[in-house]
């Protein structure tokens, strides 16, 4: 009786084993970069147009699709930003949203990098500040294809060098 | 209407992916399997859920399956999750550095900005390549040229007037759209007006559809203190640009690109 139940559980743990060597399956969102209201970040006065289809600002034909293109964006940040003198930090500092129907943005999500493409914190003075700046920053254009108006994904990735900001991307 | 823009949007993506052979593979094996994995992967939209679990499972399938890696992560990439991208094309890399270089090193400078890094990779690929290194994945530039804008881009504006001089002074090379517009913006932050101009002029040979090549021909004009001249360049740039005629990529921004405020600055007699 003891060997069957040792043979079972040999048995039972072989394929336990076998199931565990494939790889875990990622848990996907319906896309890539797709994101879902967050009550504790996100504000309740935003509301995505579409709440199941969201495209990229790419799927529109352009990038920075903003009022005063992409130098009103430079001249934004460049003229609020303010590098702390004793924060010599490198890195990437993207900022990824959501832009709605109405040209409004919400649903605000960070990644930071160093300059090896690992993840990093930066010092607050940096990730917040920019943060609350792209949170500010108004202008987005609506997305329109053939008189539909449309939700999209929108990032700003900057580029921070010896806490300088060298960069605005895309 | 919703899902005939979803059609429509999805078969834009799908022309996005590169096609894959899997005949390359021993029929029934782990890495033949992967790659028809892979081609179920390339039938729905890039970065969807149901494409990146294909990639998935042809990765469990076939570790060294280097086209799994490397087109799962370009949706990160285009997303600007550029820390699971990557992780990702770093593995197709490593698997075949030959194929995946020249687009790493190119969507290194593209998408970031990373000049250095995108340098170590076009370089890296001209030593591993025994043959002409190619283009950059959107088409616009040779990977040499390319590499000259992250020279230029690093201050280094001497060197990369070289590189882009001896990459068009190669026999069998075909100017691509935009090398003459660059080296002559180089030629211009060199204060060599002359230069610059006769670069406009090769740029107006190839094509004549940017209101950049104008907007710079303008630039070089004033420096040669020819004011009316350079003023006509500006508003002919002015024109060209409210037609649409200018440098553009759904993703990002190329260098020396102008916008309408640029323009409008010049006419006003702004110093840029």
């Amino acid at each position: 009786m003891k060997k069957r139940i040792l043979t079972f559980a040999l048995f039972v743990s072989i394929f336990a084993c076998k199931n565990d060597e494939k790889k875990s399956e990622t848990l996907y969102l319906n896309h890539v970069g797709d994101t879902h209201f967050v009550a504790e970040t996100d504000s309740t006065g935003f509301q995505p147009c579409h709440p199941d289809l969201a495209y990229q600002y790419y799927n529109f034909g352009g990038s920075a699709r903003f009022k005063g293109e992409k130098p009103a964006i430079e001249r934004y940040f460049r003229e609020r930003y303010k590098a702390e003198e004793n924060q010599q930090e490198n890195g990437y500092f993207t900022v990824r949203f959501l832009v709605n129907c109405e040209g409004k943005s919400s649903w605000f999500r960070t990644e930071a990098m160093d300059l090896e493409y690992q993840p990093k914190q930066f010092h607050s003075a940096i990730s917040n500040q920019l943060l609350q700046l792209t949170k500010a920053l108004e202008g987005w254009t609506v997305a329109e294809y053939e008189g539909q108006t449309y939700d999209y994904y929108q990032y700003l990735t900057f580029k921070i060098e010896n806490g300088q900001l060298s960069e605005i991307l895309p | 209407m919703k899902y005939c823009l979803t059609i429509t949007f999805s078969l834009l993506c799908l022309q996005l992916f590169a096609q894959v052979n899997c005949h390359m593979y021993e029929a029934g094996s782990a890495c033949y399997k992967a790659c028809q994995e892979a081609e179920k992967a390339i039938r729905h939209p890039q970065g969807s859920k149901e494409s990146q679990q294909h990639f998935d499972t042809a990765i469990d399938l076939c570790p060294t399956f280097d086209y799994a890696y490397f087109e799962k992560a370009v949706p990160y990439l285009k997303r600007g999750q550029f820390v699971e991208w990557k992780k990702l094309i770093d593995k197709a890399v490593e698997l075949k550095p030959e194929q995946h270089l020249g687009y790493r090193g190119w969507c290194r400078y593209q998408f970031l900005r990373d000049y250095k890094g995108a340098i170590e990779d076009i370089e890296r690929l001209e030593t591993v390549a025994s043959y002409d290194i190619g283009q950059s994945v959107n088409g616009d530039y040779h990977l040499i040229i390319a590499k000259a804008l992250c020279y230029k881009a690093l201050g280094q504006k001497e060197k990369a007037v070289r590189i882009i001089k001896e990459q068009l002074a190669q026999e069998a090379y075909v100017p691509m759209p935009y090398d003459y517009l660059h080296l002559g913006v180089l030629y211009l932050g060199l204060n060599k007006p002359e230069n610059a101009v006769a670069s406009f002029l090769k740029q107006l040979e190839i094509n004549d559809y940017l209101a950049e090549t104008y907007y710079y021909r303008g630039l070089a004009t004033a420096a040669m203190e020819d004011k009316a001249k350079a003023e006509a360049y500006f508003q002919k740039a002015l024109a060209f640009y409210e037609e649409g005629k200018h440098l553009r990529d759904p993703y990002t921004h190329h260098a020396d690109r102008i916008f309408k405020a640029d323009i409008l600055a010049q006419l006003a007699g702004k110093q840029q």
